[in-house]
């Protein structure tokens, strides 16, 4: 099957990027921590779209795979579904990525960001990798991709096996397997692991779990003091960044800006009305429209139990590999992956009640089976509590799935309900 | 249903098996067979097993019947499992726990589980949670076929004859679970008979009647089941003739367990010989090979883990290698790769599959559909446009 070539993303996200940080450079009112939030997505971008001119070693890998190990050996991460998300975000748009991988007979049932990832490497969109590596975190998109990209960019790979539950050996298995992988990312770039290095890596990576736990004590404030969508923030700065300085700089940034903000007493939007909970992924060509809407409205989200609620834990950068296993095991939408019990429910009570949410909504993204199933579970445990849920069927990055009238609508009437209670 | 004489395309010679007929009977009546009710209204446990890494020895050692838990084999309305899974997940689980939710299952005293797909670890989920069957054990599943792999697997299942021990108070001992051992063997060997009279070129039964046999399968006890198995190899030997048709076909993809969409295919005119499937090959695909110095749990973890592959697997060249050589066996002219829509693992698989099988020049028709789903007119016309092609190509 031969796959039309089409432009370079990574160049649309780079040029994306440099617009956006040259109008929030020169905007007195934007935060410091944006700022630095979009030098660092324009240096990871910028490292990636220039890795072949510098003979670099790209890893390709999928959400929630270990990054600290690809950084601490230096070597140049390529997050596939948040490339995807990206351009999505940045471009408006990824219609000719999915129709790539359409071609090449991907069943529309596959999430969208695999199946624009696999179109993107199909028509040269994105680099091809030296390796692909990627786990079973969080679903059988995750755990089933790797192949395919291994086959269209004629590259070896390794799969990482994530067990099910967090038994003493099954963490003893994780760990086994993430030292095979290092091995093998060794033997194929010819950079040996500073462990070293990667304890320095973990050190910060549970700095930077802890920045977010706190930054997320100061979302807790009447009225909040972070931006509606900003927790699209510290999820890719953990999908991307972690245990980098440049993200501990950003939280630490971030997080005096939210208490200067809380001393004020300054809200996030104009007029705090609604507190929301935010259960998986909006649209992101429609970022722009809902961070409107939440200043039109006053509906801001202040929790995300499954992106920014870490709980408790703490990691052990003496041991880098069991702490690269306890993170995984710590991520708060992995809460999701093992047998969701009560600790996943007691979880979203929790987040409602000690950040005092009024409702919640529910991104019902068409692609992700296994978080869908659980919309009825979150509802009844939600009620509980005494907070109503929206569900808005949508898809993370194909706009044939939702219209931004259709959002407009639903969140409006949901708005609505809550006003009357 | 399913006579031989309503079968237009391929042309069956000879008599529908009388023998078939008790498996018609126990698809007909489940869950509220015959011996599902006897069992119950003796006392005696029975346990729902959900996906085949779940090693249904441990619960027939313990004196309990297993039965797998299927959805509807019919098209149906899915309100209750809609409601509850939400319907971008796979038909078979929202089947599955509309049954559940609607009292069908109420008889099952424990529940076991893999963690082996999206769909089956959130069936398990929301069946745990509303259906409020006793017992309930969720296995871990590696993904792997490794010497460390298989280490973490028989911990699992020593795990599982534990806990299911401790929840019924019993022992299971080394010579209950050898006899199950055995008598599972029995059933694996009897099934391989049958596929082998499926490699003739006229073979005595249909893909849609084997299709009756395997769902039976599940249903019933191991013991009864082998005994009606034997009598229907008896009487199939015997037969003066077969099917014949335009051309011999696989089956492969996700869980099917509704004969009339096989049916459809073998109306047209195909010859469905072999098959991979959850509900077939992968079923019952290999045997139980104790070898010297092993436990009967490590015997018993080594065959589930390496036992004909599901798609989550890894590496899938596994799973590949097995379906080439699976339609060299049966000589099939083309497969027809049916994927219950959201089954996302083997719609992963499905271009590199397509790939290995161009490579030995069979050519794969895919078809989407629901579980339960006994085909449509539209399922008819791809079939005779993938029949004519395969015609063209001889």
């Amino acid at each position: 099957m031969t796959i039309a070539k089409t432009s370079n993303k990574i160049n649309s996200i780079v040029r994306a990027c440099r617009i956006i940080l040259s109008m929030i450079e020169s905007d007195p009112n934007a935060r410091e921590s944006q700022k630095k939030y979009y030098h660092m997505l324009l240096k990871y971008y910028t490292r990636l779209r220039d890795a072949r001119e510098n003979n670099q070693f790209i890893a390709a890998h999928t959400v929630f795979f270990p990054a600290e190990i690809i950084l601490a050996m230096d070597l140049v991460p390529m997050h596939t579904e948040t490339t995807t998300w990206m351009t999505s975000l940045f471009t408006g748009e990824c219609s000719d990525l999915l129709a790539a991988g359409a071609r090449m007979g991907m069943a529309t049932e596959i999430c969208a960001p695999h199946r624009g990832m696999a179109g993107a490497f199909a028509c040269g969109a994105i680099p091809k990798p030296d390796v692909m590596v990627w786990s079973n975190m969080v679903c059988d998109n995750t755990a089933k991709s790797g192949e395919l990209v291994m086959d269209i960019c004629d590259c070896p790979g390794f799969f990482l096996d994530r067990p099910f539950k967090d038994s003493p050996l099954e963490k003893a298995y994780m760990a086994d397997e993430i030292r095979d992988m290092i091995a093998f990312l060794e033997a194929q770039s010819g950079k040996k692991m500073d462990y070293d290095r990667l304890s320095e890596v973990m050190e910060r990576t549970d700095r930077q779990i802890q920045l977010v736990r706190e930054v997320n004590e100061l979302r807790k404030n009447i009225p909040t003091p972070f931006s509606p969508l900003g927790f699209l923030e510290l999820l890719t700065i953990d999908y991307l960044f972690p245990g980098q300085p440049e993200s501990i700089d950003y939280l630490v940034t971030l997080k005096q800006e939210l208490e200067q903000a809380v001393k004020e007493k300054k809200g996030a939007v104009p007029n705090e009305r609604f507190r929301l909970m935010t259960l998986f992924i909006p649209p992101m060509y429609l970022m722009a429209f809902l961070e409107k809407l939440a200043a039109q409205t006053g509906a801001v989200s202040v929790i995300e139990p499954f992106f920014t609620f870490w709980g408790e834990g703490k990691l052990d950068p003496s041991h880098p590999v069991e702490s690269v296993v306890e993170k995984a095991y710590m991520i708060p939408e992995t809460r999701m992956y093992g047998p969701l019990g009560t600790s996943a429910l007691d979880a979203i009570k929790k987040c409602a009640c000690d950040w005092k949410v009024d409702g919640a909504v529910y991104y019902a993204d068409v692609g992700c089976r296994h978080s869908c199933a659980t919309i009825k579970l979150f509802k009844d445990a939600l009620a509980d509590v005494d907070v109503p849920v929206l569900t808005l069927d949508c898809d993370v990055v194909d706009q044939t799935v939702t219209s931004e009238d259709e959002v407009r609508e639903k969140m409006e009437r949901f708005l609505e309900l809550l006003e009357d209670r | 249903m399913f006579e031989g004489s309503k079968i237009h395309g391929s042309q069956p010679i000879g008599k529908t098996p009388v023998a078939l007929e008790v498996f018609r009977e126990v698809n007909r009546t489940f869950p509220g067979t015959a011996e599902i009710r006897e069992w119950h209204s003796n006392g005696k446990k029975i346990f729902g097993w959900l996906c085949t890494y779940v090693p249904e020895e441990i619960l027939h050692a313990g004196g309990i019947l297993p039965v797998r838990i299927t959805g509807y084999d019919r098209e149906t309305e899915l309100d209750e499992g809609n409601a509850y899974l939400y319907n971008n997940n796979c038909s078979f689980s929202r089947s599955c726990l509309q049954m559940g939710l609607t009292g069908q299952y109420k008889f099952l005293d424990g529940v076991v589980g893999g963690s082996t797909c999206d769909g089956a670890r959130r069936l398990f989920d929301l069946w745990r949670e509303y259906i409020g069957t006793p017992f309930h054990h969720v296995l871990t599943v590696p993904r792997k076929y490794t010497d460390r792999a298989h280490r973490l697997y028989l911990e699992e299942v020593e795990l599982f004859k534990r806990h299911l021990e401790e929840h019924l108070g019993i022992n299971i001992t080394d010579e209950s679970l050898m006899a199950s051992i055995e008598l599972y063997n029995q059933t694996r060997l009897l099934l391989k008979d049958l596929y082998e009279l499926r490699k003739n070129p006229s073979p005595p039964i249909s893909g849609a009647q084997v299709m009756e046999v395997l769902d039976a399968c599940f249903r019933m006890p191991k013991e009864s089941f082998n005994l009606h198995l034997k009598a229907l190899l008896e009487e199939l030997k015997k037969s003066p003739g077969g099917y014949s048709g335009r051309a011999r076909l696989m089956i492969s993809g996700s869980v099917l367990a509704n004969p009339d969409f096989i049916a459809s295919i073998e109306q047209q005119g195909g010859m469905v010989v072999a098959d991979e499937l959850c509900t077939s090959t992968r079923y019952w695909g290999d045997r139980v090979d104790i070898k010297e110095g092993d436990s009967l749990l490590a015997a018993l973890a080594r065959r589930y883990l390496n036992n004909y592959p599901c798609a989550r697997m890894f590496p899938s060249e596994e799973r590949f290698r097995r379906i080439v050589e699976t339609a060299g066996d049966f000589k099939v002219d083309g497969v027809i790769s049916e994927i219950i829509r959201y089954c996302v693992p083997y719609s992963h698989d499905l271009p590199l599959l397509t790939k290995r099988l161009a490579d030995v020049n069979i050519p794969v028709l895919s078809i989407d559909l629901e579980y339960g789903s006994s085909g449509s007119g539209q399922v008819a016309t791809r079939v005779q446009a993938f029949l004519e092609m395969i015609e063209a190509r001889k």
